[in-house]
């Protein structure tokens, strides 16, 4: 039991920062494309 | 994959090529939004109104440095399976903790590009400057600690020597963001991030399986000592857990990097982007502190003895050539990201408090001019922290170090902009006296026996009470605020009081907080100023004009409340 937790405990932490990673990817592609839209730069 | 024990290696020319791909792409970025004619206030903060995509890979990206993944894996590797959250979470929360803060340093000065400029319109120079100066020794500081892990990385990784490594690697981060400073730090971000997180989702869980999986959990449990193994260490959190607690609030109060996007940032993405960063750097640096519990349940010792190497150790020994270019990547975008923002730190000071506000003044400062210094700014930056990366200081002492220096100016910033009663001789004296009582307790300069360890445990419960009273402070106000301080300082002085002065680090950051708070609050609560807030918002702003950027901006709020033209 102590080993899968621990191994839980190891490989937790990839899955929570891809979760973060398509967030902020699809919230960046829909910038750019607003950008595009008005003519402007992203930033 | 290495074999005997023989770290893999990238060679000269895969390490060029992987630097110039890197390196390449993010000037290619840069030169996509780059203008002919930048703009000042777009080289500070790039016009206020970053969208949360953007704004969030920016945080993560500069919360996350190439150190404070070293440093967790330390963290693990030293404390056991408990180091790695000592390090990550209170970290991380602290981005979470700063944001209520930050709302309000933006409501009162919606346009300003820096912490120590709206300073300087409430108090006046001499906070401005202490504050300014304490952000300048910081992004100095962290920009030579990123140039060393990088040259760090590329000597152990390839045939290049450290000096060659630091040198392409301060070139490539000039390279994309001299021109468009600030506007080139936040874009190029998303891409690092994207490459840094990447690599952590695929890189973590590969070490793990090929260092054994699961069952080195059972063969190398002899490796670890009963507190290694206790996830409720309480030598990991004395030593590494509560020392960074009160350092990083500091560290996310006097830092400019984050101050930068607080004010760029669109104002109603500022929650949603620090929670996301908060999350974001949470899960990257606790799973990367993962390989340093991974490396001690295997029982390897630190190339050279040094737990900065472990890292790039277990890279080579378990990562195969392709992935070993990925893990690369992965350094050299975290050392860059946060790099980058310290060079666009360093350039909005030195153009909006140094020049815009102290030499030729804020009304008469001309924006090409202030563009130029900027310029400037970050290459005499560079050329400063590469000659201090010879040194080499050791990474986790001095950002402790800096985060409790901080710590002296935590209480008398956050109270200026909620308490109207805060002048700038409490800021002033209270800073200055923190940092005296701070430095001799930090370095042992005294004898701790008696009555004299007696009064600092004392101050430093004081400490604890303010830090977390301002914690709760930010999220539920004053009386809160005041309730868990009061009830935190009595809860832990039994415990506290007779043997926190053993714990310098800890005891001398929480005596920075204890002095500053004691001696500001005194100074002000019988003060008769009643500062009217609105006046920041006055005394800050752009220093373009709509004219000088060709078109009319509708949604600067400085062009109404500041009718003079900034130039």
């Amino acid at each position: 039991m102590e080993t899968f937790f621990l191994t839980l405990y190891v490989l937790i932490w990839p899955v929570v920062v891809a979760g973060v990673l398509f967030v902020v990817c699809r919230a960046f592609i829909s910038e750019v494309r607003q950008a595009r839209r008005e003519g402007r730069d992203i930033v | 994959m290495a074999e005997n024990g023989v770290l893999t290696q990238l060679g000269g020319v895969l390490t060029i090529a992987l630097l110039l791909v890197f390196f390449g792409g993010t000037f290619i970025m840069a030169m996509i939004i780059r203008k002919k004619k930048e703009n000042a206030d777009g080289y500070m903060t790039a016009g206020n109104k970053i969208g949360f995509g953007i704004s969030a890979a920016s945080m993560t990206a500069t919360w996350i440095w190439a150190s404070s993944m070293y440093a967790s894996a330390t963290s693990g590797y030293t404390y056991g399976i408990s180091g790695p959250i000592h390090y990550g979470l209170w970290g991380a929360l602290m981005i979470l903790f700063i944001y209520p803060f930050g709302k309000r340093i933006r409501a009162v000065a919606p346009r300003a590009h820096t912490l120590a400029e709206v300073m300087y319109a409430r108090h006046g120079r001499s906070s401005q400057l202490m504050l300014a100066g304490s952000n300048i020794l910081g992004s100095l500081i962290s920009l030579t600690s990123n140039f060393i892990a990088g040259g760090a990385l590329i000597t152990m990784l390839s045939p290049l020597s450290f000096g060659q490594g630091i040198l392409i690697i301060a070139a490539g981060i000039l390279l994309y963001t001299l021109w468009s400073g600030f506007r080139a730090s936040v874009l190029t971000d998303f891409a690092q991030v994207l490459a840094m997180l990447g690599a952590v989702v695929i890189i973590i869980p590969i070490i793990f399986i090929a260092a054994g999986g699961p069952s080195l959990f059972v063969e190398g449990a002899s490796n670890l000592s009963p507190e290694q193994k206790n996830f409720f260490s309480s030598d990991a959190f004395l030593n590494q857990g509560a020392p960074y607690i009160a350092a990083v609030l500091a560290y996310a109060i006097g830092n400019q990097t984050i101050a930068q996007r607080l004010f760029a940032v669109r104002e109603d993405l500022i929650k949603k982007t620090f929670v996301t960063a908060t999350i974001g750097y949470g899960a990257t640096i606790i799973g990367i502190g993962m390989l340093g519990v991974i490396a001690l349940y295997l029982g390897i010792t630190p190339l050279d003895g040094d737990t900065n190497n472990l890292i790039p150790q277990l890279a080579a020994t378990y990562l195969g050539p392709v992935l070993l270019c990925v893990f690369f990547i992965m350094i050299i975008g975290s050392l860059a990201s946060t790099a980058d923002s310290d060079l666009a730190a360093l350039s909005s000071i030195m153009m909006a408090d140094v020049y815009g506000q102290n030499v030729a003044g804020r009304k008469k400062a001309n924006p090409r001019v202030m563009l130029l210094v900027g310029r400037i700014t970050m290459i005499v930056a560079v050329a400063g922290a590469l000659f201090f990366a010879t040194g080499q200081m050791n990474i986790l002492d001095m950002l402790v170090f800096v985060g409790a220096l901080w710590g002296a100016l935590v209480f008398p910033v956050i109270a200026s902009f909620y308490w109207n009663k805060v002048t700038n001789a409490a800021f002033t004296v209270s800073v200055l006296t923190a940092l005296a009582v701070f430095i001799p307790v930090r370095f042992a300069w005294f004898s701790m026996d008696g009555v004299t360890g007696i009064f600092f445990d004392i101050l430093s419960v004081v400490g604890i009470g303010v830090v977390l009273g301002l914690m709760a402070f930010g999220f539920f106000g004053k009386k809160p605020a005041v309730v868990v301080g009061i009830v935190a300082s009595v809860a832990v002085a039994p415990f506290a009081i007779g043997f926190l002065h053993d714990y310098a680090v800890l005891s001398g950051s929480l005596i920075a907080y204890a002095v500053s708070t004691i001696i500001c609050y005194f100074m002000s609560f019988r003060s008769k100023q009643r500062f009217d807030f609105e006046l920041i918002k006055e005394r800050t702003g752009d220093f373009d004009t709509p004219d000088e950027l060709g078109t009319p901006d509708p949604t600067s709020q400085a062009s109404d409340l500041a009718p003079t033209p900034s130039r």
